[in-house]
């Protein structure tokens, strides 16, 4: 067993190993490989990336299993909904691509033997969590999508809306600086 | 010179950057700030803002998923 | 260069003692990245031969957070720093990644226009309304807060954060709450608005050149942005 941790050590040592697992690559690498595999996505799938239309139905399974009901809810009246609701989370595209984009990432810091439990270091980072993501999850509900769907897609669909959930996401941004380094640092 | 230790483990970004920010401009020249790290985006942005500022950096890699980056304060 | 080679000027009087000889050694993580791909690999395979494309879904998905780890693309700081650092690296990464795509969307969709197919993607041409603004600006506000995106939550999630788990589970019942209050919002605002395709407007031509005219334009504000806050910060030590 220790010649082949020897042999694990010594790949994920090598310079070449190193620059294409480990060390993180330009920004622009970045912006490259996710336009060419926006091209897939809109290829294959019909439709450009989206991420937080699934969530709403996480949260309907969830209170469905509390015996809840979101029949008569307008948000998931149409047959669409109902089929997705009903068919659960492996036949829903969506849920299954950010399954996929957790599991990537967690799969790209085993490579890089980076992977770490980050726990939670205080009070404020639980009110930071609670609060920041209630308010991008109610947000992206009513502004149809996140800075995926919303703005990348949206804009790359030559969607004028795209553009104003920019603009005004930008405006967010600010006072969320503005807050964060006053009662979160 | 001095060596400043800034511990930034279980710190989201932005607070590691702007926190190293801060203690930088209460160092003088030639003082080694250590940035303490384990949030992988600022392992990238810490040493990009401290190389573009036209500091010495390096990065050591001191156990999974947690980095040292070292910035000296040159000007 | 390797960013984690050594081999520089600096001297450090504590030099490693405390690095590495406190910290026992880790097991190399290497072993379980292939047995996770493996994992992976027969989990696409299983859910493809399921014949509803979920094999796609789930391959482009593990790109993505595979791209977003390993670039460490970041929608959040691209809106946050030029704020709170000075920098728009990012700004201009995310710029470079919207004008690229523009440009192959608008061809993918044209291509069906031309040849009198329904045009794909269009569910993502949204009405405009005062739900987008208020809806934007909580995201923005949320996202800085959080420490993530909608990507950047999922991605570091993937990285073993536990105050990105905490937000997605709010962001889900923060997303669960709007679906609630959903039927409200479209009768009452976003049934106001108007989507606004802009080949409706400019022609398919004109809309691509005027769209990556726009976001060059930013580019290079952007850029000038970045440079004075940078000379700023220097002349004042």
């Amino acid at each position: 067993m220790s010649s082949f941790n020897d042999s694990m050590k010594k790949i994920s040592s090598n310079p070449v190993y190193v620059k294409w697992f480990k060390d993180a690559w330009p920004y622009i690498t970045g912006a490259v490989l996710l336009s060419l595999f926006q091209i897939v996505t809109l290829t294959t799938t019909g439709n450009p990336w989206g991420m937080t239309g699934p969530l709403a139905t996480w949260g309907a399974w969830v209170y469905e299993l509390f015996g809840g009901s979101v029949d008569k809810w307008y948000f998931f009246a149409s047959d669409n909904m109902q089929t997705t609701l009903k068919n659960g989370f492996f036949a829903d595209g969506g849920s299954v691509r950010n399954l996929g984009i957790v599991l990537g990432a967690f799969i790209a810091t085993l490579f890089a033997s980076q992977f770490k439990i980050k726990k939670i270091k205080s009070m404020k980072q639980v009110i930071a969590a609670v609060l920041g993501g209630l308010l991008m999850g109610y947000g992206s509900r009513i502004a149809y999508g996140c800075n995926i769907g919303a703005l990348y897609s949206g804009i790359a669909s030559l969607s004028v809306s795209g553009w104003v959930f920019g603009i005004f996401l930008f405006a967010g941004a600010v006072v969320g600086s503005k807050l964060l380094v006053k009662f979160f640092m | 010179m001095k060596e400043v230790m800034l511990d930034c483990l279980g710190e989201a970004c932005p607070i590691p950057i702007v926190k190293s920010q801060n203690k930088m401009k209460e160092l003088a020249v030639g003082d080694l700030l250590i940035v303490q790290i384990d949030h992988s985006c600022a392992m990238k942005n810490v040493p990009d803002w401290a190389r573009g500022e036209g500091y010495n950096v390096e990065v050591e890699e001191v156990g999974d998923g947690e980095w040292e980056v070292i910035i000296e304060k040159t000007k | 260069m390797s960013e984690t080679q050594a081999g520089s000027s600096i001297q450090r009087r504590s030099a490693s003692s405390r690095s590495s000889t406190a910290r026992k050694p880790k097991p190399n993580q290497l072993p379980f990245a292939i047995l996770t791909l493996i994992a992976l690999i027969l989990a696409g395979l299983f859910l493809q031969s399921q014949g509803n494309n979920m094999g796609w879904y789930l391959v482009t998905g593990l790109i993505f957070g595979y791209i977003l780890q390993r670039s460490r693309f970041c929608f959040t700081a691209s809106m946050r720093d030029p704020f709170l650092t000075g920098s728009t690296i990012l700004t201009r990464a995310v710029l470079a990644a919207f004008a690229m795509t523009t440009i192959a969307f608008a061809a993918i969709k044209y291509g069906y226009f031309k040849n009198g197919l329904p045009v794909p993607g269009m569910n993502y041409v949204v009405p405009i309304s005062l739900a987008t603004v208020i809806g934007a600006f909580m995201f923005g506000v949320g996202m800085v807060i959080a420490g993530g995106c909608g990507s950047g939550t999922m991605m570091r999630v993937g990285e073993g954060f536990y105050m990105q788990m905490l937000s997605l589970a709010f962001f889900v019942i923060g997303n669960f709450w709007g679906a609630h209050d959903f039927g409200w919002w479209k009768e009452n605002v976003i049934n106001h608005g108007k989507a606004i395709f802009l080949p409706d407007v400019f022609g398919w031509f004109g809309a691509v050149v005027i769209q990556l005219v726009v976001i060059w334009l930013i580019y290079i504000a952007a850029e000038k942005f970045h440079e004075a806050k940078a000379a700023a910060g220097s002349s004042a030590h």
